[in-house]
């Protein structure tokens, strides 16, 4: 039994755990392959935007960085071309030509004029740099090579990061060059104007990754190495873009370009946190929309199961009790066979013994009774004697009838009765009992109670069984006043109708609730009695298609509750 | 008036001869037979009025007998003694022409009683066949002749 227990125990929790993993995984695959997928693609496009977007803002910073250098190498060949040394070669002439240069573009610091020994013979500006000797300095030696030098950032004399253009001019013999300083200041609001998002910047580097311009951010001076330029993918493509981690640990995505025939390399990046903020959202809310449905699909399991389980096990209930009612059923009908037979075979001899009775009183009759003999006491003896044998054969033939009316399989006319109809007439034939016994009648019976199909005769014999029973008990409990027993007919649903008939009586114990369907099973006292009449009822109701059943409590009463099917 | 002649028809031998008895203390003329095919032979031999036939019996059963009864003698009454209560083996007998049934067990009275009725019943069936009989001589005294012929 333990075992068997157990064993069911088991399969439950597997059946539990069976529907459960099934009612979470099978909404979950198609539920995290959708989210997977469109997260995907999601991510992947604005991933190509954003990357793109940098792209195209460092493109067009690089032409434009570009255009502003090529301009202003143009504004000085336009000077050269435009004078010769000697129209050039004085102090008022720079002058013009430096004012006339500050009105085309606020970059220009200052001009200076060289020869072709390198000393600054003419200078216009806020320094002291005229007749500096400058023949061994770089840029000198490249201008003089290549006609024009746009350098790097560099110290120089005045100590102060800048940069210069110069260009070289032959007229005849003469060789000089124009040079013109370039405000650091202004270049690095022109390269750093580049604002994306919270963290893009934009700044220079030269080829050997020292900051040409401030950075917006901060990090590098001005002429300082940029740590991280040694992390920057070498590659010989000019465009290129990349995520960085900086000493300072923050992820950056870069896209750089070259520009100056290689040498400055100009870096625009954004902290990918920053880049990348709808990704996050988005990737935020898919985790969340996840974590949410997750729940939302976990809990629907989790009640669907409970909710299916209990299903199950009600079911369950449902039929094991079904079981046992049939077995209960068929026992009945088995004992109800046998009983008949029995009862049959014990008939004959009863028939006997009641002969031999009768003759034993006729012969007393014609013996003792007729010319008055006077009887002594052994005769009176034998007659009650024989007394007794007529009453016990009575008795035994009342338990056979009565069995055999329990067994018996014979042919019931079934025909539509009516409720209002049958059992106001069976109370009828009570009434007078009842009245004598002190006991009320409550009748709530609907005149739309539907019908049902019955033997009349038989419904007849199942409700006065009932009644007399609850008058018993009734009168055990109460004597001669103060019983109540009430009969109600009701519709219980579409299809069924129910007869309860409730007592104020005395009640059935719950050791014996459970056997009064049992034939032979009787509290009444010996004789009284042949413990038949319930089993019979139950029987019949059952040829109806009915249910019976009872409920008791000791001392408060009983109700008998007759199931049956309605008939419109 | 006739007296009234019963024949016992029962397997149980003990209440042939107590039943026998007590029915012949009242006065009447009893036969008794343990089957049906001696009471079918005694039958033949003798007028019986009334038949109390047991319905269970080895061999020859009582619906068997009493279909064989109405058949021979159909003027001979069949009272139903059954020891089981089923209206069906009644009913089957009262339509096979049992004139009544008995459920066991049963009182000498009440046996009396039914095989007094039951004679009664054929009494007054003789005497109409006998009063049609008349009837049809008065008209025609012929037919006495003819039927003497037969």
């Amino acid at each position: 039994m333990e075992k068997t227990n157990r064993e069911r125990k088991e399969k439950e929790k597997q059946l539990k755990r069976s529907i459960l993993t099934n009612m979470i995984i099978v909404p979950f695959i198609p539920f995290l392959l959708a989210m997977g997928v469109s997260f995907y693609f999601f991510t992947t496009a604005l991933e190509n935007n954003t990357v793109n977007s940098l792209k195209r803002i460092v493109e067009d910073h690089c032409d434009m960085i570009e255009s502003f250098l090529v301009e202003r190498q143009s504004d000085l060949e336009f000077i050269t071309n435009t004078y010769n040394f000697e129209e050039i070669n004085s102090t008022k002439a720079i002058n013009t030509i430096f004012e006339n240069l500050k009105n085309r573009s606020g970059a220009f610091v200052d001009l200076g004029l060289f020869d072709s020994q390198g000393i600054h013979i003419r200078y216009f500006g806020k320094y002291q740099l005229k007749g500096k000797e400058y023949k061994d300095e770089v840029w000198f030696k490249k201008v003089m090579q290549t006609g024009y030098y746009i350098s790097d950032v560099f110290l120089g004399y005045r100590n102060i990061p800048h940069f210069i253009i110069a260009v070289r001019q032959n007229s005849g013999d003469k060789t000089w060059v124009l040079r013109a300083t370039i405000d650091t200041q202004y270049f690095c609001t022109l390269v750093s104007k580049v604002r994306i998002g919270r963290t893009g910047e934009a700044y220079i580097l030269n080829k050997y990754g020292v900051a040409q311009t401030l950075r917006r951010s901060g990090g590098i001076q001005v002429l300082e190495k940029d740590q991280d330029y040694l992390k920057f993918p070498k590659s010989q493509n000019s465009l290129q873009t990349f995520v960085n981690i900086d000493s300072a640990k923050n992820k950056y995505l870069y896209a750089t370009i070259w520009l100056k025939n290689r040498e400055w390399l100009m870096v625009v990046r954004q902290e990918k946190k920053d880049a990348y903020k709808s990704f996050y959202s988005a990737l935020y809310i898919s985790l969340m929309i996840m974590v949410i449905g997750g729940a939302i699909i976990v809990v629907i399991a989790i009640y669907t199961t409970e909710h299916i389980l209990k299903r199950i096990e009600h079911l369950g209930i449902e039929k094991e009790s079904l079981g046992n009612q049939l077995i209960r059923a068929a026992q009945l009908a088995e004992i109800g066979e046998m009983a008949a037979g029995f009862a049959h075979e014990i008939n004959n001899p009863l028939q006997i013994i009641k002969s031999e009775y009768t003759l034993i009183e006729t012969l007393m009759d014609d013996v003792f009774g007729k010319d008055g003999m006077e009887k002594n006491e052994d005769i009176i003896d034998i007659e009650d004697s024989v007394d007794q044998i007529k009453l016990q054969v009575n008795r035994c033939s009342e338990i056979t009838h009565a069995i055999l009316k329990f067994g018996r399989k014979n042919e019931t006319k079934e025909q539509l009765l009516r409720p209002f109809i049958v059992i106001p007439e069976i109370i009828s034939m009570i009434e007078k009992k009842a009245v004598v016994g002190g006991i009320e009648i409550i009748k709530s019976i609907s005149e739309q109670a539907p019908g049902f199909m019955g033997d009349p005769s038989q419904f007849q014999q199942v409700i006065l069984n009932l009644f007399n029973n609850a008058m018993d008990a009734i009168e055990e409990r109460h004597g001669s006043s103060g019983g109540r027993m009430s009969v109600a007919v009701c519709r219980k649903n579409e299809n069924r109708i129910e007869i309860k008939i409730t007592d104020n009586g005395s009640g059935i114990s719950p050791e014996n609730i459970e056997k009064v369907f049992s034939p032979f099973f009787t509290t009444k006292p010996v004789g009284k009695g042949t413990g038949l009449g319930l089993s019979v009822c139950y029987g019949i109701i059952e040829s109806f298609g009915g249910t019976m059943k009872v409920n008791s409590e000791q001392n408060v009463g009983t109700t008998f509750v007759i199931s049956l099917p309605a008939i419109h | 008036m006739e007296k009234m002649k019963i024949m016992l028809v029962d397997d149980e031998e003990r209440f042939l001869k107590t039943t026998k008895k007590l029915i012949e203390k009242k006065g009447y003329e009893v036969l008794t037979a343990q089957d049906g095919e001696e009471a079918l032979g005694k039958l033949k031999s003798q007028n019986v009025h009334v038949v109390i036939l047991d319905v269970k019996m080895p061999g020859m059963d009582g619906n068997e007998t009493l279909k064989a009864i109405k058949t021979l003698y159909p003027l001979v009454e069949v009272i139903m003694l059954t020891g089981h209560a089923t209206v069906d083996s009644a009913i089957d007998g009262l339509k096979s022409g049992a004139n009544d049934y008995l459920m066991k067990p049963a009182d000498i009275d009440e046996i009396v009683e039914k095989a007094t009725e039951a004679f009664e019943k054929r009494q007054r069936l003789e005497e109409k066949i006998r009063l049609a009989q008349t009837k049809k001589y008065m008209r025609s005294p012929r037919e006495i002749l003819k039927g003497d012929d037969e």
